[in-house]
C-alpha cells in the first residue's frame, strides 16, 4: 500500500472495523467463494427452486420426481457461494472541492476516505470492488476485482483525483447500465448537487437493474447550517454564476429550500428502496461506516 | 402659528441625520467572496425574499435618519409660538432680561392650594428657562422697603435658578416701584453688550398698595439713550380678585367697671370682599405660647370692603404683662388674620399712707382724700393708714410705698427708709403744717429730690381775692409717665388746682439728679422726682387736705394718686409704648442692673446679633415678622437668663401688605409706557412661554425609531 492509501484509509478507522464481516445479500453476485451468497444458480448442494424445463437447460439437472408427480419436466435450481462485487462511483465534480472551514476534508477528500476504506475491506475478505469516477462525464474507471492490487489501483485513483466539472449524476448512471451487467452493489458518493431533477430518478433506475444501491450523500456542515451573516458574494463552484446577498437575510429560505429537497430525495430512495446515508463532513468515518456496514451484515445474514 | 427655534445654533446637529446616507454611500462593506456549492439554493432563497428585504432596508434607512434628526432637532428645541406673542416679542434679536420675583406678605395669598409666591417662582424659573443661550438675564427678589440687590445680568443661569428657588417668602411690604427701577439700572448696565432689547418680567400679585405710580416709570439708560423696557407682568393671581379679610388694629383700655384689672380690648376688623359678611367670628386669646388660651368669642357683621369695630372686654386675673390677641378664622392671606397687644396690667400696690396729722373729723383728716383716692373699685392700690406711731412699728418691707403726710419728720425710721427707697420702694411725701425741714434734712439724709427750705403762703385762704392770689400749676411735664395720662380737656384738672400755701425748696443738689414734674407759677417746684438706688421718690410741696391746696376737690386728684403710687411701686415703666409694625426698628432699654440678651421672634429663632443703642443700654430691633416677641435679658450681677414678660413687644402685619386691592392692567401698563412697551400676562406665562414645545414630542419620535430599528433588525 502506498503512502496516499496508508492516509486515506485512517488506521483508527480500519481498527474498529477489523471484527466486523462485511455480508451483502445473497442475491449479490460473486464468483469468489467467501462469506457472501451468490444469486447465480449452479451445482451448489443448497436447492434453491424448480424452473421448467427449456431446450439448453442440462439434463442432469431435470427432477425426475417432480415429472413423475406432474407429468411436466422440472430442473432444479440452486444456491451457490459466492463474492461481493461492488461499484464505488465518486463524484468528483467542482461542487466536491467545497470545504466550509480550513483543516476539514473536502466533500471529495470525504468520499475518497470513505471509498477507500470500503475498497480495502471488501477486497480483504475477498471481494470483488470496483471504482467509477465521474464529473461531468465518467472520468476513471475500474472493474471490480478481488485481488489485493485492486485496493492500490482504487487508492491510486481516487489520490490522483481534483475537483472539477459538473455533477452529471446521468452519465455515472449510464456508464453503470453499461458495464455492470451482473448484479452488483452500487455505492455512491456524491453530494448530488446535479441540477437534472431527474437525477434521482436515474440512480433508483440502478436499483431496477437489480444492483443494490446506496447513496452516499455528503454535506459540509456549512451547506447544511448556512453560517453566513454578512453580504457575500456566493461563487458558483461549477459554472460562472454568482449571487450578493446578505447571509443573515436568506438563510431562512435557503434552510427551508434544502430542507425540503433532501426530503424528496429520501423520498424518493424510500421508494426506490435505495439506500440513502446523509454524511456530515465533520462527521467521523466510523460513525457513518460502522452503522452502514452493520445494516449490510444484518441483511445479509 | 410659526416655528422657532430656542438653541437654532444647536441645528447643526440635524447635519448628523445624513450619516445613514454616508455609512449607505461610503462605508459600504464590500463583500465577501465565497465560492459554494448550493447556490441554486441561495439563489432562489434570495429570489423569495428580496423584495421583504429591499422594504425592510429602506425603513431601516428611514428609521435610523429619523432618530438622528429628532434628536438633533430636540436639542434645538423647537416650538411654536403664537402670532401674538410674535407681535409681543418685537423685534427679533436677543434681549437683556430683568426677572423682578415679588416676595411680599401678600404672596403668601393661597389660591388654588399654592401660594401666589410659588406660583410666581414657577413663571419666573419658566421665563428662565425660555431664554435663548445668547441672552443675558438677572433677578431681583423685591421683599422689603431697602434697595434690593441688583446684579448686571449674566448668563450664569445656575446661579439666577438658584436666586429664583431661594427667594424666601417675606413678612414685609415691598416696593414693586424701586424694585422694578434697580432692574432698569441693571439692564442699563454698560457690561450689557450685544443685545437687541431689554426686557423686564416682574411676577408679582399686581397689589395696588406695592406700586408707587406717581414716580416716573423706568427707564434704562443706554449707549444710545434712555430707553423705555419691554414689560411684561407676570400675574400670579391669574387675573383672579383677592377677597381678604384681617385684623386692622386692636386698642387696650382699662374698664374699671369690668374689674380691678379689667380692659375694653377694642379690635378693627377690615373686609376687602365684595359682598357683606355676617356673623364673622372673632375671638380674644389671652396669654402666649402653651398659656394661650380664648377668653372671649364673639360675632360681627362686616360690610362690604368695609370696617367694623368691636369691643371685648376682659378682667385679667392678676396684673402684671399680659398679652392679648383678637384673631379672625384664618383666611387665604392668614398671616394678618390676628393682632396680638402686650399689655402691663397694673399690680396691686401696697402702700403705707402715714398719716401725720389725724383728726376725728373725717374731712379734716390729712389721709382722708388720699386714702378715698387710692380706694377707688378700679385703683390697683390698697392702702394701709397709719399715724406716725404706727409708721414707727411698721415693717417696710411689706409694702410697695410709703406715702408721708404732714408728717414732722421720719425719724428713727429715716435710715430704714433710705435703704427701701434704695432697694425699690417708693417714697411719697407730702409736706404740711407740722413739718420740720431742718429733721427732714438731718434723718433722711439727702434722700429727698431737694431739700425743704420754708413754707411760702401765696394766699390767705378765705381772703377776699384769694382764689385769684393763689398759686396756679404751671410748666407742668406733660410726658412723665405719671402725666402722660391727662390730655386734652383733662389737663385743664390739672391747670385749675389753686395752692395757697407750699413749700420752697432749696436749689437742686449737686448730685440730685432730680426731674421736675410742675412748678407753680412763681417758678417754684410743685412736684420733684428723683431716683435714688432702683426706688423713686416724688416729693409734693403742699398738702393732701384742704388746709393748703384745692387739688383733692379737681378730677385729676384720683387719677394723679393713683398713677403716682403706680409709678413709684414700678407700675408705669415704659408700657404705654404703641406695637410696632413688621420692618419697623424698634428700641429696647433694658431696665436698671439688666442687658438685653436675645431677642425671640414668633418663629422661636434667638436673634443674639443686636444693634446696640447709641444713648442708653438696650438695642435696636426690625421685627422681620408679625407676632408676640420676647426679650430675654442678663443681670449683670448673677450673669443668669431669663425673658422679661415686661419687655414683650407685639409686631402687627404691615397693613398695605393686607389691603390686596388689585391694579387694572391698563394703568399699570400705561405707566411703563403704554401698550407698546407693556403687557399684562394674565395666565402668568411669559411670551415667551406661550408656546407649544415640540422638543418632548420629538425625543419620543426618536425613542420609536429607535425601538422600530431594534424590531427590524431582529
Amino acid at each position: 500500500m502506498t503512502l496516499a492509501g496508508k492516509r486515506l484509509l485512517d488506521p483508527e478507522v480500519l481498527a474498529r472495523l477489523a471484527g466486523l464481516r462485511l455480508r451483502v445479500r445473497a442475491t449479490a453476485e460473486g464468483v469468489l467463494s467467501g462469506l457472501h451468497r451468490s444469486p447465480h444458480h449452479g451445482q451448489s448442494v443448497e436447492f434453491s427452486e424448480h424452473k421448467e424445463y427449456a431446450p439448453g437447460d442440462e439434463l442432469r439437472h431435470v427432477d425426475w420426481k417432480a415429472w413423475g408427480k406432474f407429468d411436466k419436466y422440472y430442473v432444479k435450481r440452486f444456491e451457490q457461494e459466492t463474492n461481493l462485487r461492488a461499484w464505488l462511483v465518486v463524484d468528483a465534480s467542482g461542487s466536491m472541492g467545497y470545504r466550509g472551514a480550513e483543516g476539514r476534508l473536502t466533500k471529495l477528500g470525504y468520499a475518497c476516505t470513505l471509498a477507500g476504506t470500503l475498497a480495502h475491506l471488501m477486497v480483504r475478505q475477498q471481494d470483488a470492488a470496483g471504482l467509477a469516477v465521474f464529473a461531468g462525464r465518467v472520468t476513471n474507471a475500474l472493474t471490480p476485482r478481488a485481488e489485493p492490487s485492486q485496493v492500490n489501483a482504487i487508492l491510486e485513483t481516487l489520490e490522483a483525483l481534483t475537483p472539477g466539472g459538473e455533477t452529471r449524476i446521468e452519465a455515472a448512471v449510464e456508464f453503470l447500465a453499461e458495464r455492470a451487467r451482473r448484479r452488483s452493489a452500487v455505492m455512491v458518493f456524491s453530494d448530488l448537487l446535479d441540477r437534472d431533477e431527474r437525477m434521482i430518478r436515474m440512480v433508483a433506475d440502478l436499483r431496477r437493474r437489480r444492483h443494490e444501491v446506496t447513496v452516499f450523500h455528503l454535506l459540509d456542515p456549512a451547506e447544511l447550517d448556512f453560517p453566513f451573516d454578512d453580504p457575500t458574494l456566493f461563487l458558483s463552484m461549477e459554472d460562472a454564476r454568482s449571487v450578493e446577498a446578505r447571509g443573515r437575510d436568506v438563510r431562512r429560505g435557503y434552510l427551508e429550500l434544502l430542507g425540503k429537497w433532501m426530503d424528496g430525495l429520501r423520498r424518493t430512495c424510500g421508494e426506490s428502496d435505495v439506500e440513502y446515508v446523509l454524511v456530515r463532513t465533520d462527521q467521523p468515518l466510523d460513525e457513518v461506516l460502522v452503522p452502514f456496514l452493520a445494516r449490510r451484515e444484518r441483511s445479509a445474514a | 402659528m410659526s416655528l422657532s427655534f430656542l438653541h437654532p445654533a444647536l441645528l447643526w446637529g440635524l447635519a448628523a441625520a445624513a450619516i445613514p446616507l454616508a455609512i449607505h454611500l461610503f462605508y459600504r462593506r464590500r463583500p465577501r467572496a465565497v465560492p459554494f456549492p448550493a447556490i441554486d439554493f441561495v439563489m432562489q432563497a434570495r429570489r423569495e425574499t428580496e423584495r421583504r428585504l429591499k422594504l425592510r432596508r429602506v425603513l431601516l434607512f428611514v428609521a435610523r435618519t429619523a432618530l438622528l434628526a429628532a434628536a438633533a432637532l430636540a436639542i434645538a428645541r423647537p416650538r411654536f409660538l403664537a402670532p401674538e406673542v410674535q407681535a409681543a416679542q418685537g423685534p427679533a434679536g436677543p434681549a437683556a432680561t430683568a426677572i423682578v420675583l415679588d416676595t411680599s406678605a401678600s404672596m403668601a395669598y393661597r389660591l388654588g392650594g399654592k401660594t401666589l409666591l410659588d406660583r410666581a417662582r414657577e413663571d419666573a424659573l419658566e421665563a428662565l428657562r425660555s431664554l435663548g443661550p445668547g441672552e443675558p438675564a438677572t433677578v431681583v427678589v423685591c421683599g422689603g422697603d431697602g434697595p434690593p440687590r441688583a446684579d448686571p445680568p449674566t448668563f450664569d443661569r445656575v446661579e439666577l435658578r438658584r436666586r429664583i428657588a431661594e427667594a424666601e417668602q417675606t413678612h414685609l411690604r415691598s416696593d414693586l416701584t424701586t424694585c422694578v427701577g434697580a432692574a432698569a439700572r441693571a439692564l442699563g448696565d454698560p457690561a450689557v453688550t450685544g443685545v437687541a432689547r431689554r426686557r423686564l418680567l416682574v411676577a408679582t400679585d399686581l397689589t395696588a398698595t406695592a406700586w408707587r405710580l406717581d414716580s416716573p416709570a423706568p427707564v434704562v439708560s443706554t449707549p444710545a439713550g434712555p430707553e423705555r423696557p419691554e414689560v411684561t407682568l407676570l400675574d400670579a393671581a391669574r387675573g383672579e380678585k383677592l377677597p381678604n379679610r384681617w385684623v386692622a388694629a386692636l386698642v387696650a383700655e382699662k374698664e374699671p367697671a369690668v374689674g380691678s384689672h379689667g380692659y375694653r380690648i377694642t379690635a378693627t376688623v377690615s373686609g376687602q370682599e365684595a359682598a357683606a359678611a355676617s356673623d364673622v367670628p372673632l375671638s380674644l386669646r389671652v396669654g402666649a405660647g402653651k398659656d394661650e388660651r380664648t377668653a372671649v368669642r364673639a360675632l360681627l357683621d362686616l360690610p362690604a370692603s368695609g370696617i367694623v369695630k368691636k369691643s371685648l372686654a376682659h378682667d385679667f386675673a392678676s396684673g402684671g404683662p399680659a398679652v392679648v390677641t383678637a384673631a379672625l378664622p384664618p383666611d387665604a392671606l392668614p398671616e394678618d388674620d390676628a393682632l396680638s397687644l402686650a399689655l402691663d396690667v397694673p399690680r396691686e400696690v401696697k402702700a403705707l399712707v402715714v398719716n401725720g396729722a389725724p383728726s376725728a373729723v373725717r374731712h379734716r383728716d390729712v389721709a382722708f382724700f388720699l386714702e378715698a383716692a387710692l380706694s377707688g373699685p378700679s385703683s390697683p392700690v390698697r392702702p394701709t393708714v397709719v399715724d406716725a406711731e404706727g409708721f414707727g412699728k411698721a415693717r417696710l418691707s411689706d409694702f410697695d410705698v410709703v406715702m408721708l403726710l404732714d408728717l414732722r419728720s421720719p425719724g428713727a425710721k429715716g435710715a430704714e427708709l433710705a435703704s427701701f427707697v434704695e432697694g425699690g420702694g417708693g417714697l411719697f411725701v407730702a409736706m404740711g403744717d407740722d413739718v420740720d425741714p431742718d429733721r427732714y434734712e438731718a434723718e433722711m439724709k439727702g434722700l429727698l429730690p431737694a431739700p425743704l427750705h420754708v413754707v411760702k403762703t401765696a394766699a390767705e385762704r378765705g381772703a377776699p381775692g384769694a382764689s385769684e392770689k393763689a398759686a396756679r400749676l404751671a410748666e407742668i411735664d406733660w410726658d412723665h409717665p405719671i402725666l402722660r395720662v391727662f390730655t386734652g380737656p383733662a389737663r385743664e384738672g390739672l391747670e385749675s388746682v389753686r395752692t395757697y400755701r407750699y413749700m420752697l425748696f432749696k436749689p437742686d443738689r449737686k448730685e440730685g439728679g432730680a426731674r421736675v414734674m410742675a412748678r407753680y407759677d412763681d417758678g417754684a417746684p410743685a412736684l420733684v422726682e428723683a431716683r435714688r438706688g432702683r426706688g423713686r421718690v416724688v416729693l409734693y410741696a403742699s398738702t393732701l387736705d384742704p388746709d393748703w391746696s384745692d387739688w383733692t376737690i379737681r378730677t385729676s386728684f384720683l387719677p394723679a394718686m393713683q398713677r403716682i403710687a403706680a409709678w413709684l411701686a414700678g407700675g408705669l415703666d415704659g408700657r404705654s409704648e404703641a406695637p410696632s409694625v413688621v420692618g419697623s426698628p424698634r428700641s429696647i432699654i433694658a431696665p436698671a442692673g439688666l442687658r438685653i440678651a436675645a431677642i425671640l421672634g414668633p418663629d422661636g429663632r434667638e436673634r443674639r446679633d443686636l444693634a446696640p443703642l447709641a444713648a442708653k443700654e438696650g438695642v435696636v430691633v426690625t421685627p422681620d415678622r408679625p407676632g408676640l416677641w420676647q426679650v430675654m435679658v442678663r443681670d449683670l450681677a448673677t450673669g443668669g437668663e431669663k425673658l422679661d414678660p415686661a419687655l414683650a413687644f407685639a409686631v402687627w402685619p404691615d397693613p398695605r401688605e393686607s389691603d390686596t386691592r388689585r391694579l387694572e392692567s391698563a394703568e399699570l401698563t400705561a405707566w411703563f409706557g403704554g401698550e407698546a412697551h407693556a403687557r399684562v400676562a394674565a395666565d402668568g406665562q411669559a411670551p415667551e412661554a406661550r408656546e407649544l414645545p415640540l422638543w418632548s414630542w420629538l425625543l419620543l419620535l426618536a425613542v420609536a425609531a429607535f425601538l422600530a430599528e431594534g424590531l427590524l433588525l431582529v
